[in-house]
Parts: structure tokens; C-alpha cells; sequence
């Protein structure tokens, strides 16, 4: 198993460029989540590392080689616009879909009973995929996506439209493929869902990444606010006792009266805010505070005014 | 494992052939034809079996009898002629049931019979009783002359004539091969309308349902493309198969035509090559055609120029090969690959051809082929992922992919 690489894609729909030198890499047994407002480009760079749509320019390695259209075989993917054929039974369905990926037909036979029934709608083999929920009809699509046991996964937005139930059955596979040594891509909008279940993460904006890295390495990058409450005390008191500290700034915790963030400019600045807060009152939290990935994307987006809106 | 354009053909057969309504309908278009035969059996009546002209006889003319049996006798299986006395004779001719009927009686002398018939005289019986009476006074007169009747009859009977004609008679066209570049040209046409409009609604279905995306991350369009066709004209053919093979049995079976002859040589198979050859050009553009549109309901919008582009040739292999067999215009157009497939196995029927016009057509139409891929490719592989209104052919052909 080997490391997807994403190398230098541009593309260009006549004057909107939808990736500029996007470059980032999926190492073998990674989850990789895949994260960017609406129209960011994550879709785009879908379709191209799936041959779908072709690149200006940049390239898609597998194992160090083009991922083309016989490496391409090797990959599952569930593209943004889900698509069945209404009027086929699941199970004809997906045994097309595993021999157009190369499976005899009864390799993809038993392929096909083993995802149905980890998916939950073994039941429904027999059935036109028109009569089924959508949250049927999305499960049906991931084993389209997982069928013909796929070296390389690419989910666009794999668990939107999902029930709880349905959520937990799909992380469960991903990591379970991931600790096969399957490099796992995924786009989503439920960044607590990315921030659980992803080993790294790559934030896409206007077609380039703007950050990639583990979650607590995406934290560490710019210094996150110490977060300081008390009890036994006026907040107007230990503002003051704050007040006389060099080298800090205080500002409110949105909804909280007995805490504040305190940024710190000077080394060692909160040691002393610390100090100095134990002596008036007792102190229940003393801690950075790590942003969620939630916020680091709305930093990062809102970098760029043009798009903080499309995110909010 | 199969190649992906076979797997891809299989499921596009597949899934048309085994839906309930495709069974039934095939059923009961089959059981109509099985129907429509036996009916037609039961009220075309057989061909009535020609049966000899009887006629009567009066003993005193009994000279005619030898003349009356060698004359011509039209539609009937030559004349029987029986001796009868004048009663028994008129009681035959009143009686409507006698089997079988007699005619007339002949009396009155050699060279001047009276014909009696039941009611209306009868022109044929009539005219052969007077070349009787005329061969019989001939010979009668030779004899008297003392000529020998046998050998005037003999010289008589070697008359021949011999045709000749100061402008070259028409090239004959053999009916039996017309049929058959009738039928397989009309086939044509209707199995690319109905084959044509399948393989534009399945090319839009698969847009509308996005299945498409997955495709075209697995395959080659042009993969994809061709499975379609490959798929839907199997599935076509089998059809065709069916209902024709239903048909023929059932013509075969109950003898319904019984003088039909078809020849299966040479020129059959090279009506199917070029029914194969029709069908490729033209589903290739249909396929590549419904790529542009995303909607069922804006089909319409590509198939209708093309159904135009197939009734053209159509029509024109119809009034324009038989009228201006030899003409250049017919020549020029039956190269063209779009309108050989209908134009040259009509020409081959009507027998216009000269040597090196029929491959020539062949390897055009197939050296075609290859580019129609290319452009259909091109333009589904560009378009099939448009969304919307129709998109412009020229946008397709040139634009980003």
C-alpha cells in the first residue's frame, strides 16, 4: 500500500480557476479529511484524481506512478452527485459496478452479499434502488464505492444525509480500510465528524491549501488564548489583578462571567497572570484553549473576506 | 473477468430484457404474429388448382375431338372433350351440381359447330371451339387437295420468332434480391429509430442519475459509449430475431406464401454487413448527440435531426437509385458513408453497380466509423458531465473538458 499524491493541479473553467497548485499527499493507512467551503475546489480535485475531469496541469501519483485509468480501477469512489441507476436492484447494481472494476462474477457476487449486509440493507438486495430511503439509497452508494475492494478510497461527502446509526457504520469502515493500509480521502461539512475520525487534515480555499497537518498540529500553529476562571470572586476584581500584569491582553469568553481568554505577547506573561489571580480567588481552570477545527477553518476563511460569508 | 465494454453491454441487454413488461410485450407481439398466420391461412384460400375444360361432344362431330384437346386452353389444365347425345348433354348443363361441370356441348358440323351452354356463353369456350372448327377444315381442305394434315401440322408447329432490338434493353432488376434490399433497408431504419431513440434515453438517464460520474471514474467514455451501443443493438437484434424469426416460422409453417424464395448468397450477407455498418454510423451519433441535453424531456431536441438525417437517405435510395440508377449524383451520394448503408444494397439490387464501387463504399463507411468514435467520445466525454439546458455541439466539440 502506498501514498496518493496530489501534485500541482490547476484547472480552470474558462476565467474561474477552481484549484491553483493544489498539492498535498494521503500516506498509506490514513484518514484524510478533506475540508473547504462550498465551491473551494474539494469536488474538483474529486473528479480529477478519478480521471473524470482532466487537469490543466499537475499530476495524481499512486505509487509513485499517473493514477491512470488500470491504477484507477484500484480506487472506490463516491462522487458529490450521488448516482445509482433508479430502476436497477441493489444487487445488480453493484455486481456491475464490481466487475466493471475487474471482479469475476463471483468474486463480486460475494462482494456484493458481504457489503449489503455490513451496510444493513442485505434486505433489500432484491430491490429496485427507486423504492429505497435515501439513507438506504446513500448506503447503497457506499458499497458501490467499497465493492471491489478499493486499494484507494475517495469519498466526497460521504456522510452527509446519514442517520447517527449510519455514521458509526461508515467511521467504523473507513478506519477499519485505513488500518488495512488503504489511504482514505474524504470531504466533509461535519468538521466534528472530520476532527474525530481523521489522522490528518487539509483545509482548502479558492483552489490552494492553505493548511495541512494532524488536528493538534493545525492547533498549534498560531498561539491559542490561555483560558483562566475562578470562583470566590468579582470578575471587576481579578480584571484588575489581571490589569497589573505586563506583557497580556484579557479579553471576555463569550457567555462565561467567571472566566476570561487571556493572550499572551510576553513569555511567561500567563505564569504571572496566574500568580496573581491565586491570591484573590480559587482557580477552577487554567488551560490553553485549543480551537476547534470548526474555528481554525473560519480563521482560515476568513482570512479571505470573499469567502467568509459562503462559510458562514 | 469481461472486458469493460462487454460488461457494460451486458447490463444495458440485461436490463432491458428481463423487465416483466419487455417479456410480455415479446409475448404477445409473437402470439400476434402466430395469430395473424393462422388467420391468414384460414381466409387467403388456397390457390384454386387449375382443372381441365370439360366439354360435350356430339357423336357427329367427333372430329373435333383431336383438334378440341389441342388447343390452348387459358388458365385451365388443357380440355377434356367426352361424347354425349344431345338429352344427356342438356341435362348435364341444367343440372348445377354436376361434378365436375361441363362446359358446353359442341354440335352442328365441323366447319360450322353450335356451342350450347347452360346460360351465358362463355368467350374461351367459344373461341377455342372456333380454332378447332378452323384446324379441322384446314385439314380436311389439305386432304382434299391431297396434302398430308400431319405434316402441315408439324411445319406449322416449328413457326418460331426471334427478338431483336436497336436500343440495349434495360438492366433487368432481380426481384428476388429488391425484396430483400427492401427489407433490410426499411430494417434499417426502423431498428435505428427505435435502437436510436433507446440509446439516447439510456445516455440521458445515466446524466440525469449522475451514475455517470462513477462510470467515467472506472472507464473510457468511448468504453462506455460503445458497451451502450454494443448492448441496445444487441438487444435490438434480438428483437428483430424474435418477431422475424416468429414470422419466417410461422410463413414456413403454415405455408402461407408458398412461392417465396430468398436467396442467401453473396448479396444477403453483404445487406446484413451493411446493416451493421448503418447501425454503427448512425447509433454512434445518436449516443454522442444525447450527451448534450441532461433532461428526458430535451431529447427530443437532438433525436429529431437525426431521425431527419435518416429518412433522407432513406427516401432517396427509394425514388432516386431506381429512377437514376446510373446518374453521378446517385454515384457521389452512395459514397457517402451516411447515406451508403441505405443506397448501396438497393443499388446492388437494382444492379447498377460497377466492380469498385461497393468496397470503396465499404472501406469509407468503415474508415468512418473509428473517426465517429473519436468525435462521439469526444463530445459525450465533454458534454456528459454538463448539467443544465442543452449544451452547443461547437462548445462540446471545442470546449474544456
Amino acid at each position: 500500500m502506498s501514498t496518493l499524491e496530489i501534485d500541482g493541479l490547476s484547472k480552470s473553467f474558462g476565467s474561474v480557476h477552481a484549484l491553483r497548485d493544489l498539492s498535498f499527499e494521503v500516506r498509506a493507512g490514513e484518514i484524510f479529511g478533506f475540508v473547504g467551503s462550498n465551491g473551494a475546489g474539494k469536488t474538483t480535485a474529486m473528479r480529477i484524481m478519478l480521471g473524470v475531469l482532466a487537469a490543466d496541469a499537475g499530476e495524481v501519483r499512486w505509487d509513485g506512478a499517473a493514477l491512470d485509468l488500470e491504477a484507477r480501477r484500484e480506487v472506490g469512489y463516491m462522487p458529490e452527485e450521488r448516482g445509482l441507476y433508479p430502476k436497477m436492484k441493489v444487487a445488480d447494481q453493484l455486481q456491475f459496478f464490481a466487475e466493471l472494476h475487474g471482479m469475476t462474477a463471483v468474486e463480486a457476487r460475494e462482494a456484493v452479499e458481504r457489503w449489503t449486509d455490513r451496510l444493513g440493507v442485505g434486505h433489500r438486495r432484491g430491490d429496485a434502488v427507486e423504492k429505497l430511503s435515501l439513507g438506504n439509497q446513500q448506503r447503497v452508494q457506499l458499497a458501490a464505492a467499497l465493492v471491489h475492494n478499493p486499494r484507494v478510497l475517495v469519498l466526497d461527502e460521504p456522510f452527509s444525509g446519514l442517520d447517527p446509526v449510519a455514521v458509526d457504520v461508515m467511521s467504523e469502515v473507513l478506519r477499519e480500510r485505513a488500518a488495512a493500509g488503504v489511504p482514505v480521502i474524504f470531504s466533509s461539512h461535519q468538521l466534528d465528524l472530520v476532527e474525530r475520525l481523521c489522522d490528518r487534515v487539509g483545509i482548502i480555499s479558492e483552489g490552494s491549501m492553505v493548511a495541512t497537518g494532524t488536528i493538534p498540529e493545525l492547533r498549534a500553529t498560531g498561539r491559542a488564548p490561555w483560558l483562566l476562571a475562578w470562583r470566590g470572586a468579582e470578575a471587576a476584581t481579578v480584571r484588575a489583578a489581571l490589569a497589573a500584569v505586563p506583557g497580556l491582553s484579557v479579553t471576555d469568553v463569550e457567555g462565561r462571567a467567571d472566566a476570561v481568554h487571556l493572550a499572551v505577547t510576553d513569555e511567561g506573561a500567563e505564569q504571572a497572570a496566574l500568580r496573581a489571580v491565586l491570591g484573590i480567588a480559587e482557580v477552577t481552570e487554567f488551560a490553553p484553549d485549543l480551537p476547534s477545527l470548526a474555528d481554525l477553518f473560519r480563521d482560515v476563511v476568513s482570512d479571505r473576506p470573499d469567502l467568509a460569508e459562503v462559510s458562514a | 473477468m469481461r472486458g469493460p465494454i462487454l460488461t457494460v453491454a451486458r447490463r444495458e441487454f440485461m436490463t432491458r430484457m428481463v423487465t416483466k413488461s419487455n417479456i410480455i410485450s415479446l409475448a404477445v407481439m409473437v402470439g400476434a404474429i402466430i395469430a395473424f398466420g393462422i388467420a391468414g391461412k384460414i381466409l387467403v384460400p388456397d390457390e384454386i388448382e387449375p382443372e381441365p375444360l370439360r366439354l360435350g361432344l356430339d357423336p357427329a362431330v367427333s372430329e373435333l375431338a383431336t383438334h378440341l384437346e389441342a388447343a390452348p386452353a387459358g388458365a385451365a389444365a388443357g380440355v377434356t372433350v367426352e361424347e354425349l347425345d344431345e338429352a344427356a348433354a342438356r341435362a348435364e348443363l341444367a343440372d348445377p351440381d354436376s361434378d365436375p361441370r361441363l362446359e358446353a356441348w359442341v354440335t352442328g358440323e365441323v366447319s360450322a359447330p353450335t356451342v350450347v351452354f347452360e346460360k351465358d356463353p362463355d368467350a374461351e369456350v367459344l373461341a377455342i371451339v372456333e380454332q378447332a372448327a378452323r384446324a379441322a377444315t384446314t385439314a380436311r381442305a389439305v386432304a382434299d387437295m391431297g396434302g398430308d394434315p400431319a405434316a402441315l401440322e408439324s411445319a406449322l408447329a416449328g413457326v418460331a420468332v426471334t427478338v431483336d432490338q436497336v436500343v440495349e434493353p434495360e438492366t433487368e432488376i432481380d426481384p428476388g434480391q429488391m425484396i430483400v434490399s427492401v427489407v433490410v433497408v426499411s430494417l434499417l431504419l426502423f431498428a435505428l429509430i427505435g435502437s436510436g431513440s433507446m440509446i439516447a434515453m439510456g445516455v440521458v438517464e445515466e446524466k440525469t442519475s449522475r451514475v455517470v460520474e462513477i462510470l467515467l471514474s472506472t472507464i473510457r467514455p468511448g468504453q462506455l459509449l460503445a458497451g451502450k451501443i454494443l448492448g441496445i443493438g444487441a438487444y435490438g437484434l434480438f428483437q428483430i430475431a424474435v418477431l422475424g424469426g416468429a414470422a419466417t416460422g410461422v410463413v414456413a409453417g403454415l405455408g402461407v406464401f408458398p412461392d417465396l424464395e430468398i436467396n442467401l448468397g453473396l448479396t444477403f450477407l453483404l445487406t446484413v454487413v451493411w446493416f451493421l455498418l448503418g447501425f454503427g454510423v448512425f447509433a454512434l451519433l445518436f449516443g454522442g448527440f444525447a450527451a448534450l441535453v441532461s433532461r428526458q424531456e430535451d431529447i427530443g431536441s437532438v433525436t429529431t435531426p437525426l431521425m431527419f438525417a435518416l429518412f433522407v437517405p432513406f427516401y432517396v435510395s427509394f425514388f432516386l437509385v431506381p429512377a437514376q440508377p446510373d446518374s453521378t449524383l446517385t454515384k457521389v451520394l452512395s459514397q457517402i458513408p451516411f447515406f451508403a448503408p441505405f443506397m448501396m444494397p438497393t443499388r446492388a439490387a437494382v444492379g447498377s453497380l460497377e466492380a469498385w464501387e461497393m468496397p470503396l463504399a465499404l472501406l469509407l463507411t468503415a474508415l468512418t466509423i473509428p473517426v465517429l468514435v473519436w468525435i462521439s467520445a469526444r463530445v459525450y466525454r465533454r458534454a456528459v458531465l454538463h448539467t443544465g439546458g442543452r449544451m452547443k455541439l461547437s462548445e462540446a466539440l471545442r470546449g474544456p473538458r
